[in-house]
Order: C-alpha cells, then structure tokens, then sequence
C-alpha cells in the first residue's frame, strides 16, 4: 500500500512497506528515536518514538503507515513521556557525560538535549557493569549501553559475524561477547567493521579518538536557538517587599568549585544581577555560614561523605529554592567515577597506597567524616527544586535561571544552554 | 574419548535430533542430570547446533531455573507468590536454610543442598509450594520442612522420599459442563470431520467461546483468520505456561481431564489444517509431564493422534510437549513462540500476530488450556455445552486461593459476581479481592456486586482472597517484586520502570516514602502503562498504585505526612566505612 499518513497535521507520502518512522524520516520529520536506524530492521526496544497513532499510544519504528493515518508526535504529553525514557536510561547506567569521551558526539544526550531534560529526578542504579578494554582499538564500557541492540543488528546484518549477544533479563540484561575467552580483542571485531561505528552512546567506542573534536565542533554542539519551554515544577513564591532584594546563597560539596567559577563568569552583569539579589555565603563575599533564611541556594558538587549530607541538609534547611548545579549535584558526576570501587580500595589508595603519602594508615579519627558507599546526587538527599545541568553550566545560564527566579518565573532553561559537559 | 558428562549431553543432542529449535529443551534436560550447565557442555551443545556459545549463556541468563554454576544436588525452590507467603512460606524456608546450614539461593560448602526461592508454583490452594529437582511437593509447613532436612541431610535419594509428598490433587470444588464432562475419547473429533471446519467455527461462534487465558479474544475468529492464512504448514500451541500468580486451573485440568485438552488441540489441528501441535508447559509442571506423555501415546496407540486420525484418511495431527524453563512472560503469545523456537523468551513485534505469522514464521493458533477443553465440548456436544438457560455467557474456571475455607477449582457461569464466588469458596473477614492476577484488578471487600467477566473484572483464572489480617501493601509489594523479576528487559519503560518501582514500594514498605514518591510512581504508572511492548510492563506498576487507591490506611501506616524523604538510608551508605574504620582501630 502507498498513500499519505498526517503527522502533527503535516501530510507526507509513505512508500510500499514503510513504517510511520521511516516515512517520516524521509519527509524530514524527525521523530524522536533511539534504536531505530535506517540501515536495520527495527528493534521496537527503547520506546523514544512512542506517538499517538490513531488514538492509540504505538511505537512509529515498527507500525507500518496505512493510508489516511493520524500520528501525533510533538506534543508535550508525550515529549515529557519520551524525556523520562531518557531520564531512566541515564540513571539505568552510568551516564557522567562529562567524563565520556562520546560526549558531544552522544546521540542518547542529544536527544535529551532537545527533549529539555534538565534534571534527573530518579535515583540513580550505579550500574557496575565491566568494562573490556581488552582490543588494541576498541573499547566496550558496557555501563553505557542502553540496549539498543544496534551493534547486534549491524554485527549479524552487515558484517555476518554475529559477535554482540544480549544476555539476561530485567534489570540483569548485559551484553556479551561472541568470543572463546569472551573478551573483544578475540572476537575478530575490527575498527571497520559496522558493528564498531554504530553504537549511539558511549558504550562501543574508538581507542585513541576521544576528545579529538573540540567543544563547540563537536556532532551535536552546534543548535539552533529554540527554547523548550518545559517548566517543570512551580516556583515556590518568594514574597518580597517593592525594593526588597531576593537572596542568594552558594556552597560546594564534592565538586571542583568550577560550577562556581563559571558563575562569576557573568563579569559585568554581576553588577546588574545586585541590583536585584544580595549575596549571602558564596564566595563572592567570602561568607562561609548561610543566615537563617535566604531565597536561592545554589548546591555545587555531589555528595560523598557524612559532612557532605550535614552541610547540604542545613543549606537545604535555610533556602527557600534550592537549585542543583553542575553534573555533580545533578547525578555525582566526576566523583561518582568511584562508584564501582569497593570502600577499603579507595581508602587504601588515598591513604596508604598513593605517591607522596608519609605514615601511611587509614584514618581512625571518630571525628572525621565517612564516607558513603556511592557519591550521590543531591536530589537523593534532600528536596530539589531546580537543576542548572553542566559541567560547569555556562554563565548565561546562570544569569538566564537567577532573572527568571527574580522576576517571579519558574527557571527554564533553553536548549542552546542546556549542557551537561 | 567420551567421559560420562559427554554421554548425558550426546544423548540429549540425539533425543533432540540435533534440532536448533530445541537448544533449550536440551539445556534444561542437562541442568536437571546435573544441576547446572557445564562448561563443556555449552561447548559441544554450541558446537553440534552451530550456535554462538553467547547464545547458550544467554539462555541460561534468561530462564530462572538454569544455571551455569553448580546447584545443590537436592536443589530446592520455595514458591513466593503471595498466597504462599501466606501459609507459611517463608518460615517453611528458614526452617529449612536453618537445619541444612544455608543461606537461601547459596549452595551448601559440600554440594548438598540450595535453597532458593522461585515466582509462583501454581500450587496456591495447597502451598506453600516447593519444586525439589523439578518436582513439585505441596503443603511444605514446618513440620514437613523438618522432615525434607532429615532426609536431605540423610542423603535420602528422591524416589525414597514418601510419595504422598509427589501426590499432588486438585481441589476441584464445584463442577459444570467441563469437569462434569462425559464424553467418549474422539466423540469431539469425530463431530468435528463431519461438521467439517465452517461447522466448527460456527458452533464456536454460537457458543460465544471467549478465549480463557486473560485477554478473551473470541475464540472461532483466531481459529477462522488461521485457516484463512495463506497455504502451507500452521501450527496449533496449547499455552500451558500458567504463570498468573493465583492461576491453578490448567494444572488441574492437564491432571484430570488431559485428554479433554489433547482432544480440543486436535479438533482445531483438522479445523485450521495444522499437522502439528505443542503443549508448551511450564517447568514447574515438570509433573504433569510423564502422565501427559502417556496420554499423548494411548492416543496414537488407539489412532487419535497421529497419521490417518480416527482412519479418516489424509488427516494428520500430532502432539509434542515442549517444557518452558523459568519466565512468566514467555506466557505471553509471541514469547511463547519465541522460547518454542529456543530463543529468549521476547514478545515479538506485533502485528503480525501469530495467528498468521506464528511459529517458524507460519500461522498460529496459540490458545489456552481451558479453551482448548471447552471447544473440545463445544465440537462433541454443540454450543449448548457452554452456553445453557443458566450461563447465558458460558462457563469460566476459577483458581480460588487466600483466605477462604475452600480454596481450589470453581467451574462458574460467566457473570458470577465477586459475593457469589467468595460465598462459594467460604471466604469470611474480607478485606481484599484480586481478580486476574498481579496485573488484574484490586477489589474492596465492598466491590461484591461486581462481575467475574470480560466486561467487568477479567480474570483468566486468578481469585486471590485477602482477609483483614492481610497487610495489603505487602501485598503490593510482592506484586512489584514479581514484575521486576519477570521483566524480560527489553523495553526501556518496563526494564527500568518495574526496578524503579520495585525500590520505592521497598523504601515505603521500610517506612522511608513521602508524598513525592507516590507522585512519581503515579508518573512513572502512566508510562509504563502507555508505552511498555507487552502487557506485563503495562500492568506493573497498577497494583501498588490500587491499593494505595483503595487501602491508604495501609500506606499512612508506614509514612509520615511529609513531603520529601532521602533516596537511601544514610546509616547503611556509611557501614562499609564504618566497619573499615574500626577494623583499623583494632589493628
Ligand atoms: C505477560 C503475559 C503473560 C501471559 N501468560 C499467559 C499464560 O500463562 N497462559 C495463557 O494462556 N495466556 C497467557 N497470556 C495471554 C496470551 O498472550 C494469549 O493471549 C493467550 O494464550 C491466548 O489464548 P486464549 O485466547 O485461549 O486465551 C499472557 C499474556 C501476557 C501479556
Ligand atoms: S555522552 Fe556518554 S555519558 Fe553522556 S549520555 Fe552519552 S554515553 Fe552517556
Ligand atoms: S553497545 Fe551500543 S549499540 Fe550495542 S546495544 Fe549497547 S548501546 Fe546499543
Ligand atoms: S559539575 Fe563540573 S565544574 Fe561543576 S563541580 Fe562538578 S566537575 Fe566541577
Ligand atoms: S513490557 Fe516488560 S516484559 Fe514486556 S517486552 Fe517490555 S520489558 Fe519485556
Ligand atoms: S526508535 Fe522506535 S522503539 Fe526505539
């Protein structure tokens, strides 16, 4: 059958035996997708290209187009459907975008770029999947892998050798290896093989390659300007008297202080910015106890330790908003590398092992802090109102989230400055 | 050079005729002579079906009850459906893990025993239920529990354990056209070659038969669009898979009135054309098997299964049984045919729909036990055999357990309300109904007016009866738990939703939730719901989220009214730490 299928009103042509995604596809309608590719037959998995077909909710990668359909797609229902799809395959594994060498290039970030996800609201699954980096070329961090089943397909399909296996089930699923040890370096995988060049995240990737296109020249870096408008929650009210200043407090748990960094990076608009809000503990003005009552917080850094979760509920205690900033209030980011590390290790190399380290014991002080068994994001301890992704978030987003907060907005971060590296 | 292990796998393969299809038949068969799967053994078994040996570990990733480490050699699993729980499961097992010296699911040092537990057995009106080696004991309480540790610790091979114990009845309580059925082996096939299949359908579109398995699809339109399906090889699967939490009819009827099954099986293998058919049943039925099997074997002995059936010349049915290996979900049609065909057990991409692209890529009839006995009475005796003065509707086998007097099997008219059935059954103090399994629905002890039908409150079989001494979010919670665990994992909203949801049903259960939780389950309810492959996604998140509907007594219990609480407990986040630390200071 040939005929025309509607979507979101715009009526394109479907060939023999197509599906609403590829018709869409070749229309230039981009539906939201990430284990469907116009190479392979579809997977039908990852359920990012749910629409609304003919009043009923179907994946478009696996319907065949029928004359005279109805698709609905970018509505807002189903972008915020699709947003926490996104959001569970980052928690599901471990996505640190800014310590992943596909960052930029990522296909999984780039979709949630444009679906406006700005904040992982689930607790994280710290996935401690292991990693072969066992092949001279390729590398396979199996905590990334979403299980798109791409490399499947393109290893069976494209390259006839059939090398990639999902094994298991539920939250067990993995990914193994058509080898005799198992491992890649004896699979015959090689650099050209399609199986090495399809994988949409950071889970199959190239030795030797990372980092090599700079920021800003990186596959998704470059975006138009178009504004998600995606609010999230509602602004809790923040009642100032006519000439009355909103406050604003910072502080850093386990992070760089870079978020901090990149804050002052708004220079001369700062002087703008304190006509509107006064500063309480920041760096700014070197106050290192917050007052009793202050409008904003700003958290940077995850939480990794006992101290961590005392100061953060105190500063969550005292801030009316409280806003996660940086990868690292936002899901532990770099800190979080630690996951997978057993306690005792982690200690040991700081505190016995490490270059440098004179009378090397592990610390028994009782006053001294523990440390937890994950670093953890901030939403995971205490309420979170807002998140200003990052790594750091650039400084207009900060300006863009503080002038909305001031001007009784709920914060909205547009796509051109949503970032989580 | 062949070593003894060699021998069991060879021999496998030979049984097998060396058939890819069959991979998972075989592994099963290895796990069970020698409590897991050996190394070497994946090796020859990859090598003589010219498969990737990540395919076999797949396999054995996939089904619950094959492993590639070694069990123990009494290798025990504890039923933990709900209904199980209720008489006494858990204590049965510590008992259990006690006397032998183990921690559940570890192998004993010396090889002994593994104690472990399994989603439902299907032996919920005579639980707790427990498989030892594959078979299946019922009524393990205490005192039986002390009983298997003496005889374990003994050494005490199976067969010598007291037969009773294999023994296992149904409770059939209240019987009607179908377990009151009379008719003569091969009345049903022989009506059914003179009606000729228009006749068939037709009776069965006048009978109104509904298919039995949950989803009612009517049954003379599945066996129609089959028929009708292009030229060639079909097939006819009876799904005995039975893995609803609450459902024991089709072991009760494979048991009693197994011929009944074989007999509805070959009238729709002459009805569609289909030359053969495949019982597809579950592991933990394992028992069923060998009678099944000399069933199936009477029948070609006297020509009613087989070549030249009932000597009508040209036509041909035959049946083989093919054993599942642990997964709910490969109840579930397309997964059916999937784990038929050896693979993982994933519900395919639909449409099409097995009815015409089914197993081997041909059309398919997939249909439950219970229909499969009720067209077999349909083709002896007429559409009157279902549809009578007094069930306007037809008949529906119930699987009645919980907290009642008589919990077993009730043959009922369609539209029996949910008062008439716990009447039935005995059932006193009510506090809850779940009609239709995990996924089905959660009824208040006031909802009695309402009806067991397609219409109303769908059951494929599930009654599960909660009286007031029932904490209904341990219900729940168990119910969460059995999705997580059966998940297939291959959509993203129900591999990770049914995890997400299974830890904060847990961090409320340990009193840690707050209002932003069950705001998120409900979020997360709508996805799952929306956008999940298969029903068991799409019905994952619903019974925590009725009951916190219908019983939030049960919920305020364990919450505070707040609006936020941590993630995870900080105490336990810092243990590691803790411990390392005062390990230091003793040093
Ligand atoms: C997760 C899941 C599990 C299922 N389990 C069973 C089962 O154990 N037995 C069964 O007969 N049908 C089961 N079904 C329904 C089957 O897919 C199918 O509808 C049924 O076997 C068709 O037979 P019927 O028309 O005779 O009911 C299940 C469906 C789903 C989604
Ligand atoms: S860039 Fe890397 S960490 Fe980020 S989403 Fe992609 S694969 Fe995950
Ligand atoms: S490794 Fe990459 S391509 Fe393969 S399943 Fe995982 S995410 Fe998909
Ligand atoms: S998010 Fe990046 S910049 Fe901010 S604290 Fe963490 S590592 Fe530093
Ligand atoms: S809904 Fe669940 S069981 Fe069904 S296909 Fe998806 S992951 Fe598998
Ligand atoms: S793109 Fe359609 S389900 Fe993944």
């Amino acid at each position: 059958m040939t005929g025309r299928i509607h979507i979101d009103g715009q009526s394109i042509p479907f060939a023999q035996g197509q599906t609403v995604m590829q018709a869409a596809e070749d229309a230039g309608v981009a539906i939201p997708h990430l284990c469907y590719h116009p190479d392979y037959e579809a997977n039908g998995s990852c359920k990012m290209c749910t629409c609304k077909i003919d009043g009923r909710q179907v994946s478009s990668c696996t319907t065949p187009a029928t004359d005279g359909m109805v698709v609905v797609s970018n509505t807002e229902e189903l972008n915020s459907e699709r947003r926490a799809l996104a959001q569970m395959l980052f928690i599901e594994g471990n996505h640190h975008c800014p310590s992943c060498e596909h960052s930029g290039n990522c296909v999984l970030q780039d979709q949630a770029y444009k679906l406006g996800m700005t904040a992982l609201i689930f607790p994280n699954f710290t996935a401690g999947r292991e990693t072969d980096a066992s092949h001279p070329d390729i590398l396979l961090n199996r905590d990334r892998c979403i299980y798109c089943e791409l490399c499947v397909r393109a290893s069976r399909d494209t390259d006839g050798k059939d090398l990639f296996c999902i094994t298991g089930r539920s939250n067990n699923k993995g990914l193994a290896i058509n080898s005799d040890t198992g491992l890649l370096k004896d699979s015959g995988l090689s650099v050209n093989d399609a199986a090495a060049n399809v994988c949409p995240v950071g889970c199959i990737i190239k030795k030797r390659q990372a980092f090599t296109k700079p920021i800003g020249q990186r596959d998704y870096d470059k975006r138009q300007v178009h504004s998600n408008k995606i609010s999230p929650s509602t602004l809790p009210e923040l009642v100032k008297e006519p000439g009355e200043k909103v406050s604003v407090a910072t502080c850093s748990l386990a992070g760089c202080f870079g978020c901090h960094m990149s804050f002052l990076d708004i220079d001369e608009r700062i002087v703008e910015l304190v006509e509107h809000i006064e500063f309480d503990r920041s760096p700014i003005n070197d106050i290192k106890t917050c007052s009793a009552e202050v409008d904003i917080g700003l958290v940077e850094g995850g939480v990794c330790n006992t101290e961590n979760i005392e100061t953060l509920r105190e500063f969550r205690r005292s801030c009316k908003v409280l806003i996660a900033v940086g990868a690292c209030a936002m899901s532990g980011g770099v800190p979080a590398l630690r996951n997978s590390i057993d306690v005792r290790e982690l200690l040991e190399e700081s505190y016995i092992d490490n270059v440098g380290v004179e009378n090397p014991q592990i610390p028994t002080d009782d006053e001294l802090p523990h440390i937890l068994e994950n670093v953890s994001p901030i939403h995971e301890v205490v309420k979170v109102d807002f998140f200003l992704p990052g790594c750091p978030p650039p400084a207009d987003a900060f300006w863009q989230i503080l002038n909305d907060i001031v001007e009784g907005r709920a914060p909205d971060l547009p796509y051109d400055l949503t970032y989580y590296d | 050079m062949t070593s003894e292990s060699d021998a069991v796998v060879r021999e496998q393969l030979a049984a097998y005729r060396r058939d890819p299809r069959m991979v998972l038949q075989i592994l099963r068969k290895l796990q069970l002579a020698q409590n897991h799967i050996k190394a070497t053994d994946i090796d020859i078994v990859a090598e003589s079906l010219n498969l990737p040996r990540t395919k076999i570990h797949a396999l054995i990733d996939f089904y619950s009850f094959l492993h590639n480490t070694p069990r123990g050699g009494y290798d025990i699993y504890f039923s933990d459906s709900i209904t199980d729980h209720m008489l006494g499961s858990r204590e049965s097992a510590a008992v259990l893990c006690e006397e032998l010296g183990v921690e559940p699911g570890v192998p004993e040092k010396d090889g002994l025993a593994t104690v472990d537990f399994t989603s439902c057995t299907g032996l919920c009106e005579r639980g707790p239920g427990v498989l030892v080696n594959g078979i299946a004991i019922d009524r393990v309480d205490i005192e039986r529990a002390h009983e298997m540790a003496a005889l374990i610790r003994a050494g005490t091979p199976l067969e010598d354990w007291p037969l009773e114990w294999f023994v296992i009845n149904d409770a059939i309580r209240r019987k009607g056209p179908l377990l009151n059925m009379t008719v003569q082996r091969g009345a049903a096939i022989e009506r059914a070659i003179e009606l000729g299949a228009d006749g068939v359908i037709a009776e069965l579109e006048a009978a109104g038969l509904r298919g039995c398995g949950g989803a009612g699809f009517p049954t003379h339109r599945k066996w129609d669009i089959c028929r009708s399906a292009g030229a060639g090889e079909r097939y006819v699967i009876c799904n005995a898979d039975e893995g609803e939490p609450g459902t024991f009819k089709d072991r009760a009827l494979l048991n009693c009135e197994g011929c009944n099954v074989i007999e509805g099986m070959t009238v729709c293998g002459i009805t569609i054309g289909a030359r053969k058919g495949f019982i597809y049943l579950r592991h933990e039925y394992e028992f069923l098997r060998e009678r099944l099997d000399r069933r199936l074997q009477r029948r070609r002995d006297s020509g009613k299964l087989g070549r030249n059936i009932c000597g009508h010349h040209g036509i041909h049915f035959d049946i083989e049984i093919v054993m599942g290996a642990g997964s709910y979900v490969c109840g579930e049609e397309s997964a059916l045919i999937e784990s038929l065909e050896g693979k993982r057990g994933i519900p395919r991409i639909r449409p099409p729909f097995p009815v015409t692209h089914g197993y081997r890529g041909c059309p398919t009839v997939v249909n439950n036990v219970e229909t499969f006995a009720y067209a077999a009475g349909i083709a002896a005796d007429g559409p009157g055999f279902f549809k009578q003065d007094d069930a306007k509707r037809g008949w529906k086998l119930l699987s009645i357990s919980g907290d009642c007097r008589s919990p077993g099997i009730y043959e009922m008219p369609v539209g029996t309300t949910v008062g008439e059935a716990l009447q039935a059954c005995g059932a006193e103090d009510v506090q809850a109904i779940q009609v239709g399994g995990p996924g089905g629905t959660l009824l208040a002890s006031h909802e009695t007016e309402r009806e067991l039908s397609f219409d109303d409150s769908n059951t494929g079989g599930s009654f599960m009866i909660f009286d007031h001494s029932r904490d209904m979010l341990d219900v729940a919670q168990n119910f969460t738990d059995f999705f997580a665990h059966e998940s297939c994992g291959f959509c993203t909203p129900c591999r990770v939703g049914t995890k997400l949801m299974a830890n904060m049903a847990e961090k409320i259960a340990a009193g840690h939730g707050a209002r932003l939780d069950i705001e998120q389950m409900q979020r997360l309810n709508k996805l799952m719901t929306q956008a999940s492959h298969c029903g068991l996604g799409q019905s994952a998140a619903v019974p925590i989220l009725t009951t916190y509907e219908k019983f939030p007594e049960a919920f305020r219990q364990r919450m505070d009214d707040v609006e936020y609480k941590p993630a995870f407990d900080v105490e336990a986040a810092i243990e590691r730490s803790r411990q390392i630390v005062a390990e230091e200071a003793q040093s």
